[in-house]
């Protein structure tokens, strides 16, 4: 177990010299620093955290990271298989994979494919490839890696069945269903302040109204009701209307938790002295609500807000696997799940599950965090 | 003792929450007509586009008109919501099913069953797991048994059921040489009801409930842990240690019991979840139940089917609540007694 | 025969946390006769809560009893005595339990929490009954309705069946105290059992638990940090400090002629009325950190008449007459010294 540091500041006078030596740190440090020193003992939150982290780079940079751009195709290597890299050559460090080679059924025209270890295509890191736009207006064509020469066939995790590199399309992916979470979260947030922080405020049949429409709305199984009104969406919308519309879709019910937690501390916290104190002292309504209350329990809703987004993803994923979600051309991990609904593709090409590994991956990363950064929350306990 | 009153505030507490159930029902049928009918167009425009693309006649106006006359689509919404909740109420009519030509009534008949089945054996199943396990890992806390089932825990959390169902069809086809679709054998497929089809069913039916169920487990766990993590250091256990109890009959007569309160009140929250489990595993695996019903009558706008599924899943849930609150007052006297 | 009861020596019992070792009972050595009173006395954190506990073998989980015995005088009958070292036995064991709430029993602070809510006053009262007696379930419910009659709670016919969160602070540790006589003990260790409740409560209860000790012939293990307490209960006291006694002796004794600075110090905070008003004496200072608690004599931090080498001596048990002992170099050096010069 890491130790509290015992560091005295200097700069603090105490009155009583005795009490000198009992004054450790933990005593004067401000509350944030104390949920940081909580956090950080929380070791797989802290592991969470840094995947998650990444994750989000990942998404950030997604054209330097991916080998190739999510559109890019290639008939000839309709559902290639993996590769695996090979680190050693000669004893030496040079990475590289080896080459396809396919039959063709004579009868179904099926290409089966085969590792051909007779030709070596060197891989390598920053290699300089497909040119891309970086968020639209960088142009670059370095990539994180990739094939040295750009014209060799490089699937690290497959292709698909244009013949799309997998790995790179979940690398794009990873832009939608991210921040499907983080702008769902977003939306309920705002929604559960407001009406959460007005329940807890105003309290009497206000709060009573409120907290049974949560009621009501909590007992409706979530997929049916997103299902139903995911089918709203018209086909004809662009991708940008559909993505907003989702994450409308997906905060609609989000939100009733997170307004519990507001109105639960709103309730709490009219009860504490520090904020009677601040009434007595005739500080504005507006100034109570967002100088001293809102502050006092913004810890607990980002820990809130974390453990929200993982079932924001899972609910973009759900609903794009369903078809009831985002569509082509736009690609996200449910969308490139879409395409294991069938049994035989899957069985067939069982890598188009590797989308499933990311789900599965950030979700549990972001639970890990959100569970230490609620422990954090409470630094006193 | 006051067995009367007792019983007097029991009846009370009965209709107070049986009033609460009936208008959470009916706020849960206006929502899922409204949903319904949010869609631009209706069934008629959907049928018109259909026949279009695929390359068949297009529907006179007259014609869609007619269609439209018959259905009742022309009226208001309130008209429609109206006539349809009657016709729900007074007689156990759900409308009429556009796509599979049949009273919608008959596709839930056919299908609530095989959901309510499913969802139950899955709440059995997360319960009978959850339970144990929960209490071991609070009493345990910080061993290696406590922290395998934690980290597995999150594992429940994170994987989805129907990835889950992906990933177990991905290993049935390749090592069993057929997916493990459907809840029923080839041969007991379009069969009657027998005992036979029935012990058939069993055998399928475990592997959708585990699927539906693990998600929910991982939650109940660290719920029950938690719980019974703040219970064990009160004092009435003290109180209780210091009579000389055995530690067996000790952490069972009070601890549990207490942590078992918060435990039931999950109901609310997670039979909500199963239910929609259910539907997507149901979706995935091709099961006989309400979810691949409900999905095609959403994709056409199949209205009565649509809605007539939402609200029977809602209330499916509200009646779970409604259980679990009266089992509450049941178990808690601080409740039953206010 | 002896008149001893129960004889604690070099007690100690240390936390295992996270942050260090809590050192909270740091060789505590006691006597309880039988049928007497011992009021041990001290501010809260000074480890009087745990060191009682571990009479019951109670302590909790993260604590450990790492040296010292608590020898028990088990009167099998009237004459015949065996001894048991509490401390040695498995706190979760047949052996400990069957001594839990029969022979020593015990009685909390906060009564509101003390008992479970889900359960009636009786059946929490009966269960103990049941346990250690053979007596019928009717038979236990008469026992328990008579306890609850003594305990002077109202109508016990109509509370054994009501639930305690219907019952007040008060009533509650009545049904408490029922619940610990239940089975007869030889001594009775009441935590703190009036701290929670509010100061006309807190009368009537002492009351009751005065007369009960001297009813039921039962030694009682008194916790408290009230000396006014201690002045109507105590026949012995004992001040504890830091996990350490650093004082004890008769009622009148301590009273009367304290010899620890720390002693001096709490009865000088006792607010007295008197003529003129004076300001109330305080001891100086907070009880210290218990991960970096001071070397040499705990209290030398705070102490008025502390000496260079009471930080770094520990000093040993000082006994003056009747029984008065203390654990201060200010004595030690004149015992000493007057040991040296009668050799």
């Amino acid at each position: 177990m890491a130790q509290v540091p015992l560091v005295t500041d200097p700069s603090i006078e105490f009155a009583d010299p005795f009490d000198k030596a009992e004054h450790t740190q933990a005593e004067v440090a401000s509350q944030w620093k104390l949920m940081w020193w909580k956090f950080k003992r929380h070791k797989m939150a802290v592991v969470g955290g840094i995947v998650v982290l990444m994750f989000y780079l990942v998404a950030l940079f997604a054209e330097f990271v991916a080998p190739v751009h999510f559109t890019s195709y290639n008939e000839t290597y309709v559902y290639a298989p993996p590769q695996e890299i090979h680190l050693l050559q000669n004893g030496r460090f040079s990475p590289y994979v080896f080459g396809y080679r396919f039959e063709r059924d004579p009868a179904s025209f099926k290409k089966t494919w085969f590792i051909d270890e007779s030709v070596i295509i060197p891989v390598g890191f920053f290699v300089s490839g497909e040119p891309y736009k970086l968020w639209g207006f960088i142009p670059g064509n370095w990539h994180l890696f990739g094939s040295k020469n750009p014209e060799e066939p490089f699937y690290l995790l497959g292709a698909d069945k244009s013949g799309r590199d997998v790995f790179s399309r979940i690398v794009y992916s990873s832009r939608i269903s991210l921040t499907v979470g983080l702008a769902g979260v977003t939306i309920s947030l705002l929604l559960g302040i407001l009406i959460g922080g007005i329940s807890g405020l105003v309290g009497g049949a206000v709060d009573n109204a409120i907290q049974r429409l949560i009621e009501i709305l909590i007992s409706v199984p979530t997929l049916p009701l997103w299902l139903a009104l995911a089918a709203v969406v018209p086909l004809d919308w662009t991708p940008v209307k559909v993505y907003f519309m989702i994450t409308v879709i997906l905060s609609l019910i989000g939100w009733t938790g997170l307004a519990r937690v507001v109105r639960s501390k709103f309730l709490a916290l009219r009860e504490e002295d520090f904020i009677l104190a601040a009434i007595l002292d005739g500080v504005p309504r507006s100034r109570l609500i967002f100088r001293h209350m809102i502050p006092s329990f913004l810890s607990h809703i980002i820990a809130s807000v974390t453990l929200a987004i993982p079932g924001m993803i899972l609910g973009e994923t759900a609903l794009s696997f369903l078809g009831l979600g985002l569509r082509e051309p736009v690609v996200s991990w449910g969308v490139m799940l879409r395409e294991t609904q069938k049994v035989t593709v899957l069985a067939t090409y069982p890598w188009l599950l590797w989308p499933a590994a990311a789900v599965i991956i950030v979700v549990l990363a972001l639970n890990f965090l959100g569970d230490g950064l609620r422990d954090a929350a409470d630094p006193y306990q | 003792m006051d067995l009367e009153r007792e019983v007097e505030d029991m009846w009370k507490f009965l209709f107070r929450r049986t009033l609460a159930m009936l208008f959470t029902v009916w706020v849960v049928s206006i929502i899922s007509f409204a949903v319904i009918q949010l869609p631009p167009g209706d069934y008629v425009t959907t049928l018109m586009s259909q026949m279009v693309s695929q390359g068949g006649r297009e529907l006179t106006p007259e014609y869609a008109e007619q269609l439209r006359e018959l259905y009742g689509l022309n009226e208001s919404m309130y008209v429609q919501y109206g006539k349809w909740i009657t016709n729900i109420i007074f007689k156990g009519q759900f409308g009429y099913s556009f796509v599979y030509k049949r009273d919608a009534v008959e596709l839930i008949t056919e299908r609530m069953p095989m959901t309510f089945a499913l969802s139950m054996s899955s709440f059995v199943l997360v319960w009978v797991i959850a339970l144990p396990i929960g209490i071991y890992s609070a009493v345990r806390k910080y061993s290696i048994g406590d922290y395998i089932f934690t980290f597995l825990g999150f594992i429940g959390l994170a994987v989805p059921s129907f990835l889950l169902a992906l990933i177990l069809l991905f290993v049935s086809q390749k090592y069993l040489g057929q997916a493990m679709i459907g809840l029923f054998s080839q041969e007991f497929a379009d069969a009657a009801w027998s005992w036979d089809k029935f012990v058939d069913m069993l055998k399928h039916l475990w592997i959708p409930t585990i699927l539906i169920g693990l998600g929910g487990t991982a939650g109940l766990i660290r719920t029950m842990r938690a719980n019974l993590l703040d219970e064990l250091n009160k004092p009435y256990v003290e109180t209780a240690r210091a009579k000389g109890l055995s530690e067996t009959r000790l952490l069972l007569k009070y601890p549990v019991r207490h942590a078992l309160n918060p435990f039931v009140s999950t109901i609310g929250w997670t039979l909500p979840n199963l239910v929609a489990g259910e539907v997507i595993v149901a979706i995935v695996l091709n099961l006989p139940t309400s979810g691949p019903v409900l999905y095609r009558a959403l994709q056409s706008q199949d209205m009565f089917v649509a809605a007539g599924f939402i609200l029977l899943l809602s209330i499916l849930t509200v009646i779970g609540t409604f259980i679990s609150d009266l089992l509450l007052a049941v178990l808690d006297p601080r409740i039953r007694l206010r | 025969m002896s008149d001893t009861l129960i004889e604690v020596n070099d007690l100690k019992i240390h936390f295992f946390t996270d942050e260090g070792v809590v050192r909270a009972v740091d060789g505590v050595d006691l006597t309880i006769e039988r049928g007497k009173t011992l009021c041990l006395v001290g501010e809260s954190g000074c480890g009087k809560s745990v060191a009682c506990r571990a009479f019951l073998q109670i302590v909790h989980s993260i604590g450990k009893i790492v040296s010292g015995e608590i020898i028990y005088h088990r009167r099998v009958d009237n004459n015949f005595e065996e001894t048991i070292d509490i401390a040695q036995l498995n706190p979760k064991g047949r052996q400990i339990r069957e001594i839990r709430g029969k022979e020593i029993s015990m009685i909390f602070q906060e009564p509101m929490t003390s008992l479970s809510p889900m359960y009636t006053v009786g059946n929490q009262i009966m269960e103990n009954i049941l346990l250690h007696t053979n007596l019928s379930k009717e038979e236990a419910r008469q026992l328990c309705v008579q306890l609850l009659d003594q305990v002077g709670i109202p109508q016990p016919h109509r509370l054994v069946d009501e639930y305690p969160f219907r019952l007040s602070g008060g009533m509650r540790q009545r049904a408490m105290i029922a619940m610990a006589l239940s089975c007869n003990p030889t001594l009775l260790i009441a935590d703190e059992p009036t701290t929670a409740l509010d100061v006309t409560t807190q009368a009537n209860i002492l009351d009751l638990m005065r007369n009960i000790q001297k009813e039921y012939q039962m030694a009682l293990l008194f916790i408290t940090h009230d000396l006014g307490v201690v002045a109507e209960i105590a026949d012995t006291v004992a001040v504890m400090y830091l996990g350490k006694i650093v004082e004890s002796g008769d009622v009148d004794t301590i009273f009367n002629n304290p010899k620890h600075p720390y002693t001096q110090a709490l009865l000088r905070s006792i607010p007295k009325i008197s003529r003129t008003r004076e300001k109330l004496d305080t001891i100086q200072g907070m009880v210290p950190n218990p991960y970096r608690r001071p070397g040499g004599c705990p209290f030398h931090p705070r102490c008025t008449q502390a000496m260079p080498e009471c930080s770094t001596m520990v000093p040993s048990v000082t006994r003056f007459s009747d029984g008065h002992t203390t654990r201060c170099l200010l004595y030690e050096n004149i015992t000493t010294k007057q040991f040296a010069e009668l050799s």
